[in-house]
């Protein structure tokens, strides 16, 4: 169980289901990049619609359906399809409708996100910035006809290539990873159903019997320790651990008590159990960061004093907009400043730019 | 109920990553390049969000802020450019400069010629009828 980016690499059964939609989404874009004499647009659609089957909705249907999944797929699809009209269209007014797109689904997402205020903030900027575009559009479009700036590309398929290389190769890390995570999520809940199994017995010799006899030969508290172990920033879950294991080898069989003693200590090993699972499933919150309280919960040392909502996230601030303008204002104060420096800057190279001096 | 993981949004922040990456590589209209280097932003910021719900803190949309800061400045920059690289060459193909490729590369040439554009329509030209009658100059009443 190392976690380097080799070991997630995935293997060829988890290679096909990214590779495939990659392959059709990028010859689709291929054939759809503008050139003189254009292929067929129905490749290119044909080849899109089958991509994003493959890569979107296949594995929508496959996982499971939410309010929350729906919304997020829907957005994620427009926002892909916009994408790649935006990239493909010859006429720079249709593209920069294309992007309009792009911006409101990335909107969508920043509200499930829990962005609200974020949501609000591009809406309003691209607004401008897009409506900016179209008079650019209006004012320098060539009038009719076919041009070298819109309907010719520089090396569509070298382009192609490189962009879905490196598209294939952040979403194999990123599924490879994932996939191992949870695989070693599957693993704890193993242990842990194994403990629980143990700890129904009700005779302590039966029980050291079932530890030790062992399973995938080896005893359960090393198969406990091999999984915490195999983090290097899970140290005290292993310390906890062997305390455990001590307590439990110092029992003696023969107290009448001891049964009820074991159970604890077994107890004791379930809850470890539970938040190395949960460990595995969350990011670990940030522990050592010198912002303060106030750009989001508290930078508790512990994992699981971090307060989380009925699908395990982390709770956010509801007061979103106040609590992103205090942490802005005391944790960002220097890039705020350096922000508004840079605008200015920008104003007036602008300006000095596009003067017309004659 | 469980949320959705962490993954799938990085998934659409690479993937808007990508085609905007390809879109500046390969489009030569400025104004598109220009819209493709957005989109790439636009990938990245899902990244940071995402990323700011995962761990339940808000420096993630706080650093999309500043993207959105930089990218404004980006736009006014690009747009003045835009205009007065159009003003010098009377086009938005970005192929009209590469008289500024490095030492030694050879240039490109589109050896493809671009099918003649539609002609336009011929609209038939009327010979004004009449003649204007003559102006007067205004007699004062004064």
């Amino acid at each position: 169980m190392s976690y380097c980016l080799l070991s997630a690499l995935p293997t060829a059964a988890e290679l096909w289901p990214i590779a495939l939609p990659l392959l059709a989404g990028g010859s689709a874009v291929y054939f759809l990049l503008p050139r003189p004499k254009t292929y067929p647009r129905w490749w290119g659609a044909g080849l899109s619609t089958t991509a994003l089957l493959l890569g979107g909705v296949l594995p929508m249907l496959g996982s499971g359906v939410s309010p929350e999944s729906i919304l997020f797929w829907s957005f994620s699809l427009l926002g892909i399809v916009s994408g790649v009209l935006l990239v493909t269209q010859h006429n720079p007014a249709r593209a920069a409708l294309a992007f309009a797109l792009v911006v409101l689904s990335t909107c969508g997402l920043f509200l499930l996100l829990a962005a609200p205020f974020l949501m609000a903030a591009t809406i309003i900027i691209y607004a401008g910035a897009i409506i900016v575009t179209f008079l650019f559009v209006i004012m320098l479009a060539q009038p009719r006809g076919m041009s070298d700036a819109d309907d010719r590309s520089r090396e569509p398929g070298l382009a192609t290539l490189t962009g879905f290389l490196l598209l294939g190769t952040l979403l194999f890390v990123l599924v490879g990873y994932s996939q191992k995570l949870q695989d070693n999520r599957l693993g704890v809940d193993r242990l842990i159903e194994r403990t629980r199994e143990v700890a129904a017995l009700n005779d302590r010799m039966a029980m050291d019997e079932k530890i030790g006899k062992g399973w995938e030969d080896d005893e359960l508290f090393k198969q406990f320790s091999g999984v915490f172990k195999s983090r290097g920033d899970w140290k005290d879950l292993d310390d906890r651990r062997a305390q455990v294991a001590i307590a439990w080898s110092t029992i003696d069989p023969l107290d009448p008590k001891a049964v009820e003693a074991s159970r604890a200590r077994l107890g004791e090993l379930i809850a470890l159990g539970e938040i190395a699972r949960d460990r595995l499933a969350w990011l670990p919150m940030a522990t050592e960061t010198p912002l303060s309280d106030l750009s989001g919960a508290p930078p508790v040392r512990e994992f699981e004093r971090v307060r989380r909502d009925a699908a395990g996230l982390p709770r956010m601030p509801a007061d979103n907009a106040a609590y992103l303008g205090r942490s802005l204002f005391t944790d960002f104060l220097l890039p705020v400043e350096l922000g508004g420096s840079l605008l200015l800057v920008a104003t007036v190279g602008a300006i000095a730019i596009a003067f017309r001096r004659s | 109920m469980t949320a959705l993981p962490l993954y799938h949004y990085l998934m659409v922040g690479a993937v808007l990553f990508v085609l905007g990456l390809i879109g500046f590589l390969a489009r030569r209209n400025l104004i598109v390049m220009f819209l493709c280097v957005e989109m790439m932003l636009q990938g990245v910021a899902i990244n940071l969000a995402a990323f700011a719900r995962y761990r339940g803190n808000l420096q993630g949309q706080a650093f999309v802020l500043f993207i959105v800061t930089v990218a404004a400045c980006e736009a006014a920059i690009a747009l003045a450019l835009i205009l007065m690289l159009y003003r010098r060459r009377h086009s938005l193909d970005a192929s009209k400069w590469q008289d500024l490729r490095e030492a030694g590369e050879e240039a490109t040439e589109d050896m493809e010629p671009l099918p003649p554009s539609p002609r336009l329509p011929v609209y038939p030209h009327l010979t004004p009828a009449g003649l204007e009658p003559e102006h007067r100059a205004e007699e004062s009443h004064v």
